[in-house]
């Protein structure tokens, strides 16, 4: 048996609570005195005991200290002692109460217990409440923000004016597609990205219109803003372009393409 | 009056071992409770618990040269003196080893007889925490540690079986453990 082993074994639990059989004592007294990290292990489980019978604690009656001293001393037969008398602190003058003010005593300390335990217990429950609404609230906000999100998708693709291109991977990137929203009117792009795959360390997507044939900037995209996907965002307008596509580039981007991932033909 | 002098185990030992009395009045200023409280575990009468509580000190002073530092703790070995003395006065006047506390909610209630009511509040943090101890862990350790149960008799009290007596006290003194640190 290893110190581990002997450690979850639980037999030391069992020798420090008192429900050890002899032989298991033996046992253990031999590992305590061969390793000693199991003499450390039994130290802690003993002073999680100790403490707990100190949560139990009854204040013994004043004078059974004074008894004690009293019954050594008489029975210390010639051994030199250090003697002392417990009650060598000046006495105080005992004044007697009478009952009705030890029953009110009593009644206010039974009060007092009572209400602080009534304290804790509110206290958590309104702890509990408060966590419970903060949540709530939180949930709330979180599905208006998406709720909003929702409606200006919703009125994007609705809108007569907007021009749906989807750019489709072109295998550089696996997975890799995209909508782009053109609007007619006002030339405004909008990009779908959260199909994105997010880009490697160090890249970034960059989105471009083909005009007559060549790749003009059309802005960068973010596809994550702290682990939350981003669903429509604006680029640059464009007049007038045959297709759009994206491409992964250096952060920051590059004046031109140079590894498109996704691109798709305004039909 | 004596400077307060605060003794390290360590040094309570070698002062008990020299038979310092100021020592032994520290050894009972700060374990006469515990030990009193473990007391009244077992004893309903208030006149023979202290009565008890008295002979433990008297026995604890006498036989102090039979405690081994090697095999435990102090506390430890006063507690099972404690607890066997008791045990053996009940036994010779014809009492059954009583179980004065079941596992139920109130095995902390002793707490609240303690007259120290400024310890009482600053526990009532811990105490709190110890609410958070099963039922059943709490009573498996009241029962070996406080009453002396055997293993078959905490066995028989908790209908667990007698192999599982083992596993279960040490995960209920792990989560003691963990809510006293």
């Amino acid at each position: 048996m290893d110190v581990q082993d002997i450690i979850s074994s639980g037999l030391l639990e069992l020798y420090a609570a008192g429900l050890a059989s002899s032989q298991e004592m033996a046992q253990v007294e031999h590992w305590l005195k061969q390793y000693p990290e199991v003499a450390a292990e039994l130290k802690a489980i003993e002073s999680g005991l100790e403490q707990y019978a100190h949560l139990n604690a009854i204040d013994p009656a004043k004078e059974i200290k004074d008894k004690i001293f009293a019954a050594i001393n008489s029975v210390s037969t010639g051994k030199k002692t250090n003697t002392v008398s417990s009650n060598n602190a000046p006495v105080a003058k005992v004044i007697p109460i009478n009952n009705y003010w030890k029953w009110v005593a009593a009644a206010s300390v039974v009060l007092l217990i009572g209400s602080a335990a009534m304290n804790v217990l509110y206290y958590n429950r309104y702890d509990t409440a408060s966590d419970g609404l903060k949540e709530t609230l939180q949930q709330l906000a979180a599905a208006e923000q998406k709720n909003n999100e929702e409606e200006t998708i919703a009125k994007i693709f609705h809108d007569k004016n907007s021009t749906p291109v989807s750019l489709k991977e072109t295998g550089a990137a696996p997975g890799a597609t995209a909508k782009i929203f053109w609007m007619q009117d006002t030339k405004q792009v909008m990009v779908d990205a959260s199909n994105l795959p997010d880009p490697p360390a160090g890249k970034q997507y960059q989105f471009w219109a083909i005009v007559d044939g060549v790749p003009v900037d059309g802005g960068l995209i973010i596809t994550n803003d702290k682990g939350k996907k981003l669903r429509l965002q604006s680029m640059k307008s464009f007049g007038r372009a045959e297709a759009f596509a994206i491409s992964l580039e250096k952060v920051g981007g590059n004046p031109k393409p140079t590894e498109v991932v996704s691109m798709g033909k305004i039909i | 009056m004596p400077a307060i002098i605060k003794y390290s185990e360590e040094e309570l030992v070698a002062e008990l071992q020299r038979r310092n009395q100021h020592a032994f009045a520290y050894l009972y200023d700060n374990y006469a409770g515990a030990l009193n409280g473990i007391i009244h575990r077992l004893v309903e009468d208030k006149e023979l618990a202290e009565d008890i509580l008295q002979e433990a000190f008297v026995k604890i002073w006498n036989n102090f040269s039979s405690y081994d530092t090697t095999k435990g703790r102090l506390f430890t070995w006063m507690l099972n003196l404690t607890r066997n003395l008791t045990i053996d006065t009940l036994r010779s006047k014809g009492y059954k080893k009583q179980s004065k506390i079941s596992g139920d909610e109130n095995s902390v209630s002793n707490f609240t007889d303690n007259s120290a009511i400024a310890e009482k509040f600053d526990a009532l943090g811990i105490r709190k925490q110890l609410v958070n101890l099963k039922p059943e862990q709490r009573s498996i350790i009241d029962l070996a540690y406080f009453n002396g149960y055997t293993q078959d008799e905490i066995s028989k009290e908790m209908g667990i079986p007698l192999g599982t007596v083992k596993t279960r006290m040490r995960s209920a003194i792990l989560e003691l453990r963990k809510m006293l640190q």
